[in-house]
């Protein structure tokens, strides 16, 4: 027995990848997308950057962490959280109650809403429940939108995608009738671009709770009350002292962060 | 093609595709043989192990068994260490080596069928003759068994790499930013998914065009005997 722990320590000793840790500034690993714009992306000399990363530092700024930035594929990040690959998401991760069974989420740090977009022109019949029959609805795979588009709208036929740009793509060569994504996404991802100029937004902003949630989350493994608490606080600093508020200004044109 | 500067994606995910794709090959090729040695020549529990083995990985989809090798072991090591320990720093397996392992796991399922069919296409005839000479059986083996197993086994290989190659975006779920990867990176900042896309698939063909002279030359060698004879 204490062969095999030996063994398993010396194992694990070996395995460690991180142990140094700052005297007073606590070190926390932020695992974030970095295909996401513009929330969070590379820039042309390959710098992360983008409204969650200029978040994550001022907020690592306001809690008095070292932060270092993990960047993961979307498939895999809360299984890399789960993992302890890195210690928080701050990837616009919206928080629901499904993954909230997984992980904890600080409170927001944005929420913006869902919106359609549509080939200029066309409309539709959007009556939740027996509206849009029969019509290709584009949507990122695994996301809210799929989930409330599937709910809100069951007759309609859903088609899932990797990742927004390909449901763009297929709206813009007329492969679906209409795609459902995060209004601030499509603004800035789509409809402002060349490629964009084929559409635009179509019926209300929709932000159900039970579907969409409270809003964009920082993700913590769970048991980690501690870290949940120092992100929340971060939030309420920035929040306060403006730094929210010219990172809001550097991105958008409107108040991102939603209701109090 | 307009690559809006975000050409440098090309260089870091073709370097990580390759390096994958050429540190896999070996493990598998490795692991193929000892699954090909142990379903032609093992007891009946090695045997069984080895059909477990066959099975199981190539009825497995490789997503799920990356994700369940680098995520999944992970949490086990980090449980242990948990409980045995008490102390919560982070357990990290390295990503290159995660990834480059479970796919030699995976392909070397595949690689044991491709040599156990080489080792059966070899004539008996020719082992039973070395045997005669007086050969023991690993002599026989190296000297007569596997330069006739070659012949019969490179076209199968190189439709594995083929294939192994474009499974290395698979590790992408475990950071390893391979060429897939990053042209989404680049697709995601630039919004241009068919320039990098198209761009992306003339280096996948590029990389396979280069294997298949590597395979052929590779076949030419090891049908040198045979040639002559004919």
């Amino acid at each position: 027995m204490s062969f095999l722990k030996t063994a398993v320590m010396t194992a694990a000793a070996a395995l460690i990848a991180t142990t140094a840790l700052a005297e007073d500034k606590r070190e926390v690993r932020i695992g974030t997308e970095g295909a996401y714009p513009p929330f969070n992306y590379y820039d042309q000399d390959g710098n992360l950057v983008g409204f969650d990363i200029d978040i994550a530092n001022a907020l690592c700024e306001a809690a008095n962490f070292e932060c270092t930035f993990v960047v993961q594929d979307w498939d895999g990040i809360i299984p890399g959280l789960q993992a302890n690959k890195y210690d928080a998401i701050i990837a616009s991760m919206s928080i629901t109650p499904a993954r909230a069974e997984v992980v904890d989420f600080t409170k927001k740090y944005y929420n913006t809403p869902g919106r359609f977009i549509v080939l200029s022109g066309d409309t539709f019949d959007l009556t939740p429940g027996s509206g849009l029959a029969g019509k290709r609805v584009g949507v990122q795979g695994a996301t809210t939108h799929e989930n409330f588009v599937r709910a809100t709208w069951p007759e309609a036929e859903v088609v899932t995608y990797g990742t927004q740009d390909e449901a763009n793509a297929d709206l813009a060569s007329a492969r679906v009738d209409l795609v459902m994504a995060d209004s601030v996404v499509l603004l800035e991802g789509f409809l402002k671009t060349e490629d964009g100029e084929c559409c635009e937004f179509y019926g209300d902003s929709y932000n159900t709770p039970e579907f969409h949630g409270e809003g964009a989350g920082i993700a913590i493994r769970k048991g980690e009350p501690e870290l949940v608490e120092a992100f929340n606080t971060a939030i309420e600093t920035i929040r306060a002292d403006g730094t929210y508020a010219k990172i809001n200004e550097k991105y958008f044109d409107f108040d991102v962060y939603g209701a109090n | 093609m307009d690559f809006e500067g975000y050409e440098w994606v090309f260089w870091e995910g073709t370097t990580v595709t390759i390096l994958v794709g050429l540190v896999s090959l070996p493990i598998a090729l490795v692991l193929g043989l000892f699954g090909a040695w142990a379903k032609l020549g093992g007891g009946p529990i090695i045997r069984a192990l080895a059909g477990a083995y066959t099975t199981a990985v190539r009825g497995i989809p490789e997503l799920v068994l990356i994700l369940l090798i680098y995520y999944g072991l992970t949490i086990i090591i980090q449980d242990a260490v948990s409980a045995l320990t008490g102390s919560d720093e982070p357990v990290d397996l390295p990503r290159f080596a995660t990834g480059t392992m479970t796919l030699g796991v995976i392909y070397g399922a595949f690689a044991t069928e491709v040599f156990r069919g080489a080792y059966l296409a070899v004539d008996r005839g020719q082992i039973e003759a070395a045997r005669a000479y007086g050969m023991n059986r690993v002599l026989a083996f190296r000297r007569v068994v596997l330069p006739q197993m070659w012949r019969f086994a490179l076209p199968g290989l190189g439709n594995l790499w083929l294939v192994l190659l474009k499974a290395t975006a698979l590790v992408s779920v475990i950071q390893l930013p391979e060429l897939i990867r990053m042209t989404q990176i680049a697709v995601g900042a630039t919004r241009e998914p068919f320039t990098f896309y198209f761009a992306a698939s003339l280096i996948y063909l590029a990389i396979t065009a280069a294997s298949l002279l590597a395979i052929r030359s590779a076949e030419k060698h090891a049908d040198r005997g045979v040639a002559r004879r004919l």
